[in-house]
């Protein structure tokens, strides 16, 4: 060993690429951001107009469709013997999944320092709140007697009723329950300053009055900060083991039963993976339009595309070995049952949503290998929705699969979903945007305070000091 | 002592006294480990504990090399201290290859599926046959070792020329070959987990395996790279300069990955105990209805529920003094959860430990040690033209 290094050799650092787009500093990236809200309504843009219409639309189509189910019972769904579970929980859980996002990105990518979070954790928070409400809808719909949805908790009553603890469906009460709580009280106290900024900049009196109230008399003193900066650093501590728990809930109601295909204990991380998956293509799908309306594109880059991108094919890759695990392990079990599973899922009369999901989930996204895929926000756009369709199909290849052909041939039937099914699907959809229109429109879309610490002003203060 | 931390130079003169010792108490240990075998005429006990050794110092490699993997392609910073530690581990994988091949001459003794007599009376061992079969586990084995000693060589000479010219392009192109280099090396050592220790139950099987192997394999080679980050940090022979947040995150990644074992374990025995059976009860029963129920509580206390409490501490994570004892105590308690794997199998009745099961680690070991120290004494200590070093470097009290 004789080369001595010089210190002075040590290259500086790579220019880690900019997180936001040149030339912007803390005035301009408030005032940008906060145009939305703070527009007054007779300036509301068309095309916030049109979107909320078609998306209120869908809404109340949905309150018919569900007042409709209620009066006449679930049988206008086309639920049947063998496969009880159909539409309803492969969009639970599509719905689940899709809100796996939000928390990842505001807690796990905070934990592990990860600054290019700030300009999507805001909207990513708000989608996961939304998906989760669309969630929720389903179990309670499923009920028959949606009415009575407070026999899940457990209370001292005089029917001498308890839940089961030992099933999963009672973890998943607690589990998404738990997971919305918290999820609502992170995205509203990382949202106080932000309110408190449009409070300030106000002019009409009404919104300086209800921000005045969001914002809790958040004044900016030393001292809110730093009980702000612990309580949101410990909310994502607390949040982050949720990330992981919620899903593998999930997957449990499926893999503690016996049923080929459902019991194999790979699902926990195969589906926390998957949620994860789902949910950046979510993301992306709403980002990559969302970016170019509003102007965005200095706070939402093709670094950040790229970034989710990557997210995107690692958590594939899970998915990818989740599948592959699931193939061997049936035939390594030697268990015909197993077996017979896997062979149905490849040519039994599922066979085209079986491979259409390997199509969507496994071989397409592989194109964001490329480098020029990863920065296109076409392309992504693309994959984003090809990825939410394979991650629908998965669920449904997953349930309706194994359910449609179990241990009792003579009981074997098809299932097909009906306009009821579909209605429901596409009304939780209207919900869904009927809520991220009221979001984009009261609320700003991308968290300003943070945003502020990325500006080369900021970093140029801290090397002053 | 030198002051190393201006040239990051290795402590060469401290790597080979350390590394002769790890050689001389390993080639002791060996030569006990043989003797043992030999005056107790059992040969069967004697590769039973070899395997245990063998996927248990596995690690050092493999564990070292998944990290690498991961630093290469998150380009986290964390990294950039403890990359050469990674490296040399990972530049031992061949040397593990060699170790691997006593496993081969101990085939009849471990594995039922090796005997045509059984596997012709039994009618899933005669389906798995085409998987579970001699030839095949000889040419897997020999592919796991030479594709991920290929992997770890490319990035490595990578490297090497990255330290010499300083040009970006090639830590590009080590991060191109990180990202399918990963997915390869999930793919081979979870197939590396079902041949040399799920197998040795053969009716037995649970997709989540492979994953228990690997994460394990994680946290033991983590523990490693902590003890070697002290010995050879400020505290130790200041040929790196560490700072308490470079040790902060260890300690967090320390604390995730044990937290991560945990839930893969109690994932499988979630679903394994719900669905109740009788091709899959029968590993659980062994574990937990006989005396092996201590050991399994013992697993469990000492890989996650004490270290999770422990690690719950800022402190502890920040000062590498309070925090190598947790990595050493992870290091065993992961050694504990391998014989755990591997020993119920041999025994289903009851608790085993033969004497040669605390030997065959320590001769493995040390001489795995020694080869470990080989490599580290070969370059500088950090990677000197990588990206991210002056960012790594900078001092600052963040986070």
């Amino acid at each position: 060993m004789s080369t001595v290094f010089d210190e002075r050799a040590i290259p500086g650092v790579p220019p880690r690429p900019p997180i936001l787009g040149e030339g912007q500093t803390p005035t301009t990236l408030t005032n940008q951001i906060s145009e939305m809200p703070l527009s007054p309504p007779l300036k509301t843009p068309k095309w916030w107009l049109a979107g909320f219409s078609v998306a209120f639309g869908l809404l109340t189509m949905f309150l018919f469709i569900v007042t409709y189910l209620f009066m006449t019972g679930i049988g206008v769904w086309g639920n049947n013997v063998p496969v009880g579970w159909g539409w309803d929980i492969v969009c639970f859980v599509w719905w689940i999944g899709i809100g796996h996002a939000g928390t990842l990105i505001s807690a796990i990518l905070l934990l592990v320092r990860q600054q290019w979070r700030t300009s999507i954790n805001r909207f990513a928070e708000a989608m996961t709140l939304f998906a989760v409400s669309c969630a929720g809808m389903y179990p309670i719909l499923h009920l028959g007697r949606p009415w009575v949805f407070y026999w899940l908790m457990p209370y001292p009553n005089t029917l001498g009723m308890w839940p089961q603890f030992r099933s999963p469906l009672i973890w998943d009460v607690f589990a998404v329950s738990t997971y919305a709580t918290i999820s609502a009280v992170f995205w509203y106290v990382g949202l106080v300053p932000d309110l408190a900024t449009l409070r300030d900049k106000a002019k009409n009196k009404v919104a300086r009055v209800i921000y005045a109230m969001g914002a809790l008399g958040w004044r900016n003193s030393a001292r809110h900060w730093s009980n702000y900066e612990w309580a949101y650093l410990l909310l994502a501590g607390l949040s982050t083991p949720l990330v992981l728990s919620v899903h593998s809930v999930v997957s449990f109601d499926f893999s503690v039963g016996i049923i080929p295909g459902w019991h194999t204990t790979i699902f926990p991380p195969y589906f926390v993976a998957g949620a994860v998956f789902s949910g950046f293509a979510m993301v992306l799908t709403l980002a990559i339009p969302l970016r170019v309306v509003l102007k965005f594109e200095d706070f939402i880059t093709l670094r950040h595309l790229e970034n989710m991108a990557k997210v995107m094919l690692v958590t594939g890759w899970i998915v990818a070995y989740g599948y592959g695990a699931e193939i061997f392990m049936a035939w390594y079990s030697g268990n015909e049952y197993e077996m017979y599973m896997v062979n149905n899922r490849f040519h039994g009369p599922y066979a085209f949503q079986y491979w259409s999901l390997i199509l969507c989930n496994i071989i397409i996204p592989q194109a964001m290998w490329l480098r020029s895929v990863r920065r296109s926000p076409f392309w992504l756009f693309i994959i984003s929705i090809i990825v939410n369709v394979g991650m629908w199909l998965e669920r449904f290849v997953i349930i309706v699969i194994s359910l449609h052909r179990d241990f009792l041939p003579s009981s074997w039937d098809m299932y097909s979903g009906t306009k009821f099914d579909v209605g429901t699907f596409v009304g939780t959809i209207g919900l869904f945007l009927t809520l991220m229109f009221l979001f984009i429109r009261f609320v700003p879309v991308v968290n300003m305070f943070e945003m502020r610490t990325l500006t080369p002003q900021a970093t140029a203060k801290e090397k002053a000091e | 002592m030198q002051d190393h931390s201006t040239t990051f130079m290795p402590p060469d003169a401290d790597l080979e006294r350390i590394g002769r010792r790890g050689l001389i108490v390993g080639i002791a240990a060996a030569a006990v480990l043989v003797a043992g075998a030999f005056a107790t005429g059992n040969q069967q006990q004697f590769f039973r504990s070899y395997l245990t050794a063998f996927t248990y110092v596995l690690a050092g490699g493999m564990g070292c090399l998944g990290f690498w993997l991961v630093h290469l392609l998150s380009r986290g910073q964390w990294g950039v201290m403890i990359r050469r530690i990674l490296e040399a581990g990972a530049k031992t994988i061949p040397l593990l290859g060699i170790l691997f091949i006593p496993v081969l001459f101990g085939l009849h003794s471990l594995y039922e599926w090796s005997h045509k007599d059984v596997v012709a009376a039994d009618p899933i061992l005669r389906h798995k046959a085409a998987y579970l079969n001699e030839t095949g586990f000889l040419i897997r084995g020999l592919g796991y070792f030479v594709l991920l000693t290929g992997l770890a060589f490319v990035l490595t000479s990578l490297s090497r020329r990255e330290d010499e010219t300083g040009d970006p392009a090639v830590s590009h192109r080590m991060q191109a070959i990180a990202g399918p280099g990963l997915i390869a090396y999930f793919i081979l050592l979870s197939l590396a987990a079902v041949d040399w220790m799920m197998s040795l139950t053969p009716h037995w099987f649970s997709t989540i395996y492979g994953f228990l192997y690997v994460i394990s394999m994680g946290v033991t080679g983590l523990g490693f790279v902590i003890l070697m980050a002290r010995w050879l940090g400020p505290e130790g022979k200041k040929a790196v300069p560490f700072q308490d947040r470079h040790y902060h995150d260890y300690g967090k990644l320390l604390f995730a990955t044990a937290t991560i074992w945990a839930y893969f374990q109690a994932s499988q025995l979630i679903i394994i105990w719900s669905g109740n059976l009788p091709e899959e009860t029968p590993w659980y029963v062994t574990r937990l209805h006989t005396n092996w129920k201590w050991i399994t509580i013992a697993v469990v206390v000492l890989n996650w529920a004490l270290p999770f409490f422990l690690l719950l501490s800022r402190d502890r994570k920040r000062r590498v003094t309070r925090l190598a004892p947790i990595a050493a105590l992870l290091m065993v308690a992961h050694w504990l959860d391998i014989h755990w794997l591997i020993a119920p199998a041999f025994s289903p009745s009851g608790i085993t430990f033969h004497w040669l099961d605390f030997v065959a680690p320590v001769a493995l070991g040390g001489i795995w040690f020694w080869y470990f120290t080989l490599q580290l004494r070969k370059r500088p200590v950090v990677p000197v033209h990588g990206p991210y070093l002056k960012e790594a470097l900078e001092v600052s009290h963040a986070h």
